[in-house]
Order: structure tokens, then C-alpha cells, then sequence
């Protein structure tokens, strides 16, 4: 086999040690031992049209072009989603390092005390931040920890208030959509009903068991939600803040106005925009609340020795455990980023944090004013990075557009006269007198270039941070490139990743994570568009998309791919959403009925209950094989109202059970 | 379908064949996307052609019809930068790597089981007597002989420098091994080696030679100051804690916390640095000067 193909590098026995290991366990071939291991029946009949093989060289090439299509404008769409600065140090020691990101989940905590740590950082920065008592170690994306927000809401009600049917959730208009969207997606299976307006006017009443609001708010707005949060907690709801992290740096944190829970993106830290991602949500809450907080939690505790040890908390509210009275089908976490969000922090401490953030905030404010100059308005007074722009007479956002497009800059087009711009952590000098260049030329002004940004506080006093956050050692002692690459290096020596050694953990397939398919993702091509950009800019991603559907098409059978779940328990819940989707459009709505095998992974009833179906459990025989009489008699048995039936194949025991067609 | 133990079927067969409409791919396990210490985990979703029109969409960035459901994630197309990894994996390894990928992967699944076989039982097997990509291990009778649970070996593999199996998963009581195509034969033979070695440690307490509550697998695992201590008050030896087998010494890894009480972490819930600062400041005498 010639050494440049990538199958010689990327499998583990050579061609002497396959023949050593067929003797071993007694077969002629590797082809023998597929057709005793898989039923002939559901054999492939053709080999995979997929394109041939090509070299790690030729890859990277292509990989190459691909990127190159992709387009790297300045963009202030915001949205959730900012340019940042990685650190490179955190680049390097991190994102690009196999000892943190081939490693697994910390279930074994004592071979687990580094990423263990860098999570413990992580929850410190959100609660210290957020002012609240308890963070979690990461969730999916902001819209999805949204969701989770509205679950946990759910389930915190009362007996009695859940037996009146105490089912309103209000969400503020003035919310990202994609989190809106999101909200609307989760709460209709389980009956929640979402009322939507604008806070200053809603009527919480008896009914409303909770609120989501944003701060700031998407268009920009720094709102005061204290009455809300009066008012709520009076009614018995509770509320939960989308916030910014970043801003936090700067303005009174919710949990110091009374919010019950805090969440959002941490990906303005460090972590690129990828067009969308992966990043780490943050989700933080009261102490008091801890037994039904989502996802995981990174807690201390003692080991035999009478240290001090970090270890997975709680884990037995976790979804594996508790089967079909699951409320959340959370498996993954965004370890890697959430990782590289707590560094972030670590390295550029209180002092920086609040460095960056006043920066952001002193360039919005000093645009705002020069654009004020130039005969626009800007209708928000109480901003943090975000400007929403009214464009006077005569100036059409077409105009801007084009002059934009063609500067390399996108904006955000909210409406005919609306433009808004988002500053990040990246926006400097140039960046200003560019954008004001354009909104001069549109309203046929001539304009002096900016020399200094005026870096004060433009917002309302009344919001302004006074508490201090980050005041731990460690968000003090790694300032130098120095101290802070050897204190990765140390949390790094405390884990086993794949660096070290196999890691044979079943249903887990811990294989090789190749350093070349690993490269493209520090290339700015990939980690510098912004998901809400016009597709052409993106074309590098389309291209990449395309063909990875029409692969991962052929490959499964199937018809078409959608690459939108960013989790595999995501994947599992939007599978059950189209079939119940499905099932609506063909006038039965009603079937909401799941069967499950017992041998299933613990996020199959969940996704189900997710999904708002109900779990049956389909038994095993004592082989571990799904019995197939009991499969028969129980979808008989519930005909009507059968939704789906969900298995895993080959089945979690290992096995390619024989009776899978029949099944 | 659950996609979850996708990787033993690319090139081989495929859920559609099987009879799936829908199928969820784990990326970050199938499509050599790594695991970043739990997530990013990715799963996008293929569907039979009477499914297409529902496939999610986006507020923001129209991708798909007007049957669509509603987005089930913040971004229109998940976390794509990873994607880029999948791609990789795809095109570089091609329709025949791909399916050599799976080939190897159950082979390398078989050896293990049949290497294995004289001292653990493999709990199920197909009907040829062959298992899949992965196997469960059977730990239960070692609980009846010598008191030793799956959680004792996981922890004792550690010793030998190996993240332990997954444990109780699905079956109570034992343990889940998935070697993957991509380890060679001499990294099967050291783990097979390990817990070879684990048998015979658990031999010498159900013989008697070792105590039932002071041995290597209850006291699994051996930090480096425990073993380096000046107090060690066990009837074994420190090499044999820390260094069963001769090949260890070449790459001994330490691991860094004795076994963990999760109990009483969970009854004193603290889930933020500031303990460990302070513990820190009384360890170090330079904190005083600092302040």
C-alpha cells in the first residue's frame, strides 16, 4: 500500500499484522468475517459512489481553493455572533492541540482534572459575570439554551400550577429570531403556549409561568427589566435573561436586578464566528435551582487522598439515568470552546475584559456621534455595541448596501431606513472611517477622518456595573505568553486523550482525529464568516456543503441531508420533529407514539419526550436482540396513534441483528 | 434510525437498505470528528425523499421550503466549521477507504474479543459468533468472586495508563469496548495486555493472596504522591501500584486525583475556583508574600 494514501495512515494494522490477526481469530478474510458478521440480506450490492481517494497533499490543496471562495468582509451584523480575537497562545496550545481536543467527555474524572479545571474556569467567568450563583459547563448555541431556559421554567412549576395548566411562556419581542425560532420549535410539542409583544406592555398574569427577554436587546437597547422581574416573581413566574457576555464587563448584571436565569453565547471570547459555529452557550442559574439546571455541571469535591478534585456534579439528573421521565435529551456540551471562552478570560483577566469591552463600547459611542453628524439618527440613546441607524431622506439603504459591499463590509439591513452595526473586539481606527466614509457619500456630506475613539461610558448611568468579577487568582496569575502557555501545558499533563493512548470506550469510537482534516480550522477563510452573511460570500461553505450532502446522501441511502443539528441528541430530536411533521401534513397530527427498545441510549425517550411523544419500551430477549414478537404485538397494539419506531443498528450490544428488516 | 453505531455500516450496508426514513450521523464519532473533551458534537439528520420538505429551516437565512419545521439550532447550517473535518475524512479516505475504515473497525472488534475470551465473557454475540464493531465485557462474576465492580477495573486502568471502557452501558455491571480501525496491533496487545494483567490481580484476591479491601483495584488509581509518599501502609508493593507491567515505564502517565467521592461532592455543591484558591493559598507560602 503506497505510505501517501491517506486509509495507510489513517488505520491502525499493517497488511502482515491483518493477516497475523485473521489467523488469530481463526478466518480466511476480512471478507469472511463481514459475511459472518453482517445478515447478507442487507449487504450493500455496489461499492459507494464517492469520488476516489485523494493524498493528504491533494486535499489540502483542495481544502485550499475551497477556502479561497469563501469572502472575509468586515461584518457588524452581530446578532449574536462577533468577530473575535483567538489568542493565539490559546490557538496554538488549544484549538490546535490533540491532547485537549482528542480527548472525551470527563466521565473519568481522575485522568480528567485539566479539562475538568478549564471547565471549572469557564463556570467561574459565567457566574462571575452573570452575578448569579451557578453556571453550567456550556450548552449548544444560544437558541437552544433558550429553550432549555423555557424547559426548566416548565419544570419548575408547581404541582398544583402545572395541574391548572399553568402553560404561558412570554418572550419579549425585541429577542434575536434565530432564539425566538428556536423557542417556538421546543415549545410546541410540549404545549407551551409562547405570547410574544413588547415588555413594557405585557399583562403577565396567573397563567404565564415564565419570561425571556434580551440584554441588550437585538436592536441594541439597554433595557431596564426591573419592574418585569417585580412583576413576574409577584405573579409566580419566573424569568430568564439572554444576555451578552462581553457587555456584562460593563453593565449591572442580571442577577443583580433578580433574574432567575442567565444565558447566552460566550463565543465573542475568542472563539471564532465559524460561520455559526461550534460555540459554547453559557447557562446560569440560582443555587437554589441547581437540581434541575440543563447540561452538566463541573463540580468540587474530595478524592480518597483528601484532595481537592474536580468531577462531573449531579450526574445522576443526568438523561442516561433517568430513561422515559427525562426532561432534556442533553448529551454533548461545547467542551472544546467553552475551554477556549474560560482562557480567554484567564488570560486577559478583569483588567482586559473590561479593557475590550469599554474599547467596543467607545467605538460604537464614537460613531454613533460622528454618524449623528452626518444627519443620521440613532434612535436607541442607551447602547452597548449596538447602533440602530435611521437613515434621513434621500438615503436609501440600497445605496449603502452597494457602497458597503463593494468596501468589503457588511451591515445589517434591518429595514428600508434602518441599518444596524454591531462593533467587536476586532473593529479599530480604519474600520470607523471606512464606515463613516460610506454613510457620507450616501447622504452627499464630506467628512474629517477620526483620529482618537473617545473611550467613555455613552449609556445611562443607572446601568452601569459597579460590582467587580474575575477577582480569583487564577483570572490574575497568566498574563505573560510565558505563564499561560505552561498553565495549559499543566491542566493539559493532568489528561488522558488519544495523544496518550487507546481510548476503547464503546459507542464512543474514539478513532484517529487527523492533523490535516484538523488544519482548515484555524484558517481565517472558515473561522471569519459570520452565519448571516449573503451566501456568495460563503461560497467555500456552499461548495463544502454540497458535496458533503450528496457523500453523507449516498452513503446513508437516503434522499437529503440537513446539517442544521448541531449535537447528536439535536440530530435525534429534529429526526422525530419531521416525522411528526410528516405525519400532520397527512391529517394524522394525533400519532405520537415512539417505540424504543430497553437496549437504546438514554437519549432516545428523551429526544421522544422532547418531541412530545410518548415512550413505549420495546423488550430485549436475553441475547440483547429487540424482540421482535413483543415489537409486533406492542406497534399493534398502539396502531392508531403510532408515530415512529427509533433503533439503534448495529444495536448498542455490538450486534447486527438478523432481524432488522422484518423489524 | 439512531445513527449513533453509523461508523459499522458505511460501505457496507445503510439505513435506508435496513428501511429507515430517518437517520441521525453522529459526525463527531463516525466522520472522524474529534470529541473536544465532550463537544463540539455534531449530528446532522438524512431522510428518505418523503421527508425532504421537512427538513429544518432558518429565520434568518432561507435554506429550505415552505413545509419546512422551524430551526432546530441558532445557525442555518449547525456548527460548519467542523464540517470542514468531515470533508476531509470523506475525501481523503474515499468510497474504498471508507469502507475498509469499517471493515478494520470490526475486525479490530473481533480480535479484541477473541484475545479477551479466556478471561472475560463477551455478552453478546451475533448469530455466527462474531461481534460487531464493539462488544460488552462481563464484569458481574468478578462482583460475586472477589467483590471487584467495572468501576474497580476502570479505575485500575488507569494505572496501566488506558481510559477505561464504558461503563454499565447498556448492561449493568460491565463493560463496552470499541477499539476503532485507526489502533494497531501492538496498541491491542498492550490494552489486552492490561487487562490480562487486571485478571490476574483480581485472581489474587479471589485466591486470597490479596486482601479483599487493600488491593490495587480498590485502591485504583495510584496518584504519583500517594506511591511517592512517605506513609504507605499497603500490604503490596508501590511498583506493582504503580508499575505492573515493564512497558509502562516507558510512558508512565500519572493520574492526578486519587478516586473521586462524588457523594460528597454532590452534598457540599461547590461548582466554582473560589475553593480551590483557597485551598491553593495553603499550600503556598509565596500567596502571603503576593498579598
Amino acid at each position: 500500500m503506497a505510505t501517501e494514501k491517506f486509509i495507510y495512515r489513517h488505520n491502525g494494522p499493517r497488511d502482515e499484522e491483518i493477516s497475523f490477526i485473521l489467523d488469530k481469530i481463526g478466518i480466511s478474510s476480512i471478507e469472511e468475517l463481514i459475511n459472518q458478521t453482517v445478515p447478507s440480506s442487507i449487504r450493500l450490492k455496489e461499492p459507494l459512489k464517492i469520488s476516489s481517494a485523494l493524498t493528504e497533499r491533494q486535499y489540502y490543496r483542495r481544502i485550499h481553493d475551497i477556502a479561497a471562495k469563501n469572502k472575509v468582509f468586515e461584518t457588524y451584523i452581530g446578532m449574536g455572533y462577533y468577530d473575535t480575537i483567538t489568542p493565539a497562545v490559546i490557538l496554538r496550545n488549544i484549538l490546535e492541540n490533540p491532547s485537549w481536543y482528542t480527548s472525551y467527555t470527563p466521565y473519568q474524572a481522575e485522568i480528567s482534572q485539566g479539562r475538568l479545571g478549564a471547565l471549572l474556569n469557564f463556570q467561574t467567568m459565567v457566574t462571575d459575570l452573570t452575578a448569579m450563583e451557578l453556571a453550567n459547563a456550556s450548552l449548544l448555541d444560544e437558541a437552544t439554551a433558550a429553550a432549555e431556559a423555557m424547559i426548566m421554567m416548565f419544570n419548575l412549576r408547581s404541582r398544583a400550577d402545572a395541574k391548572a395548566g399553568k402553560n404561558v411562556l412570554f418572550v419579549d419581542e425585541n429577542i434575536f429570531p434565530q432564539t425566538f425560532e428556536v423557542i417556538k420549535t421546543r415549545s410546541e410539542p410540549l404545549n407551551i403556549e409562547v405570547q410574544t409583544g413588547n415588555f413594557k406592555e405585557c399583562q403577565l398574569d396567573e397563567n404565564t409561568f415564565g419570561c425571556i427577554i434580551q440584554y441588550p436587546a437585538a436592536d441594541g437597547s439597554i433595557e431596564d427589566y426591573k419592574e418585569l422581574v417585580e412583576c413576574a416573581h409577584e405573579k409566580g413566574s419566573l424569568v430568564a435573561v439572554a444576555a451578552d457576555l462581553m457587555s456584562l464587563a460593563l453593565l449591572i448584571p442580571p442577577g443583580e436586578w433578580d433574574a432567575d436565569i442567565v444565558f447566552g453565547s460566550s463565543q465573542r471570547f475568542g472563539v471564532p464566528m465559524g460561520y455559526g459555529g461550534p460555540h459554547a452557550a453559557f447557562f446560569a442559574t440560582r443555587e437554589k435551582y441547581k437540581r434541575t439546571i440543563p447540561g452538566r455541571i463541573i463540580g468540587i469535591t474530595k478524592d480518597r487522598q483528601d484532595n481537592l478534585a474536580l468531577r462531573m456534579a449531579l450526574q445522576t439528573r443526568e438523561q442516561h439515568i433517568k430513561r422515559e421521565r427525562a426532561t432534556s435529551n442533553i448529551c454533548t456540551a461545547q467542551a472544546l470552546l467553552a475551554t477556549m471562552a474560560g482562557m480567554y478570560a484567564v488570560y486577559h483577566g478583569a483588567d482586559g475584559i473590561k479593557r475590550i469591552a469599554l474599547n467596543i463600547h467607545g467605538i460604537a459611542g464614537t460613531l454613533a456621534e460622528e454618524l449623528k453628524k452626518l444627519g443620521y439618527t440613532i434612535s436607541i440613546e442607551n447602547f452597548f455595541d449596538t447602533l440602530k441607524i435611521i437613515l434621513p431622506d434621500g438615503v436609501s439603504r440600497f445605496e449603502i448596501e452597494q457602497q458597503a459591499l463593494a468596501a468589503g463590509i457588511n451591515f445589517r439591513y434591518i429595514s428600508e431606513k434602518e441599518v444596524g452595526i454591531s462593533i467587536d473586539e476586532t473593529t479599530h481606527l480604519q474600520n470607523i472611517n471606512d464606515i463613516i466614509n460610506i454613510f457620507a457619500n450616501a447622504n452627499n456630506k464630506t467628512v474629517q477622518e477620526i483620529t482618537e475613539i473617545n473611550v467613555k461610558i455613552y449609556f445611562d448611568k443607572k446601568f452601569k456595573r459597579n460590582s467587580e468579577y474575575l477577582k480569583l487568582d487564577v483570572f490574575k496569575k497568566y498574563r505573560s505568553e510565558t505563564e499561560m502557555m505552561r498553565y495549559i501545558k499543566m491542566l493539559e499533563r493532568k489528561d488522558i486523550s488519544l495523544t496518550h493512548s487507546m481510548i476503547p470506550l464503546g459507542s464512543c469510537t474514539m478513532k484517529l482525529n487527523s492533523s490535516t482534516s484538523m488544519l482548515p480550522l484555524s484558517w481565517i477563510e472558515f473561522g471569519g464568516i459570520h452565519p448571516f452573511v449573503p451566501v456568495d460570500q460563503a461560497a467555500g461553505y456552499h461548495e463544502l456543503f454540497k458535496e458533503l450532502n450528496e457523500d453523507l446522501s449516498e452513503i446513508t441511502g437516503f434522499a437529503d441531508i440537513s446539517l442544521q443539528p448541531n449535537s447528536g441528541a439535536a440530530g435525534e430530536y429534529a429526526g422525530l420533529m419531521v416525522i411528526r411533521e410528516f405525519h400532520k401534513e397527512n391529517g394524522e397530527g394525533d400519532r405520537n407514539i415512539v417505540l424504543i427498545p430497553s437496549s437504546a441510549h438514554g437519549t432516545n425517550p428523551a429526544s421522544g419526550v422532547m418531541a412530545g411523544m410518548k415512550v413505549v419500551v420495546v423488550d430485549c430477549d436475553e441475547n440483547g436482540n429487540i424482540n421482535v414478537d413483543d415489537l409486533r404485538k406492542k406497534a399493534e397494539e398502539h396502531k392508531e396513534m403510532l408515530s415512529s419506531f427509533m433503533v439503534t443498528y448495529p444495536s448498542t450490544h455490538g450486534v447486527f441483528e438478523e432481524s432488522i428488516m422484518e423489524m | 434510525m439512531d445513527g449513533a453505531n453509523m461508523n459499522a455500516q458505511v460501505g457496507i450496508t445503510n439505513p435506508a437498505i435496513i428501511g429507515a426514513d430517518v437517520c441521525h450521523l453522529n459526525l463527531h464519532k463516525t466522520f472522524g470528528i474529534p470529541h473536544g473533551g465532550g463537544g463540539p458534537g455534531i449530528g446532522p439528520i438524512g431522510v428518505a425523499k418523503h421527508l425532504v420538505p421537512y427538513l429544518p429551516g432558518h429565520p434568518v437565512i432561507k435554506s429550505s421550503g415552505e413545509k419546512a419545521i422551524t430551526a432546530v439550532a441558532a445557525a442555518p447550517w449547525g456548527s460548519a466549521s467542523v464540517l470542514t473535518i468531515t470533508h476531509a475524512y470523506i475525501k481523503m479516505l474515499g468510497a474504498e477507504g471508507l469502507t475498509d475504515v469499517t471493515k478494520i473497525a470490526i475486525l479490530n472488534a473481533n480480535y479484541l474479543a477473541s484475545t479477551l475470551k479466556p478471561y472475560f465473557g463477551i455478552l453478546y454475540t451475533g448469530t455466527n459468533g462474531r461481534v460487531g464493531h464493539e462488544m460488552i465485557i462481563e464484569c458481574r462474576n468478578f462482583k460475586a468472586e472477589a467483590d471487584i465492580t467495572e468501576a474497580d477495573i476502570a479505575k485500575r486502568l488507569m494505572d496501566y495508563g488506558f481510559h477505561a471502557p464504558t461503563l454499565s452501558f447498556p448492561v449493568h455491571g460491565t463493560l463496552m469496548v470499541e477499539p476503532t480501525e485507526s489502533e494497531s496491533l501492538q496498541e491491542l496487545n498492550r490494552f489486552v495486555e492490561a487487562m490480562t494483567s487486571i485478571y490476574k490481580e483480581i485472581q489474587e484476591i479471589k485466591d486470597g493472596k490479596a486482601d479483599k479491601e487493600d488491593n490495587v483495584l480498590k485502591n485504583a488509581p495510584h496518584t504519583a504522591t500517594h506511591v511517592c509518599g512517605d506513609d504507605w501502609p499497603h500490604a503490596y508493593a508501590r511498583s506493582k501500584a504503580a508499575y505492573p507491567l515493564k512497558w509502562i515505564e516507558d510512558n508512565k502517565f500519572w493520574p492526578a486525583s486519587a478516586r473521586v467521592d462524588d457523594a460528597y461532592g454532590d452534598r457540599n455543591l461547590m461548582c466554582s475556583c473560589a475553593p480551590i484558591d483557597e485551598y491553593r493559598k495553603s499550600l503556598y507560602k509565596f500567596d502571603e508574600l503576593s498579598e
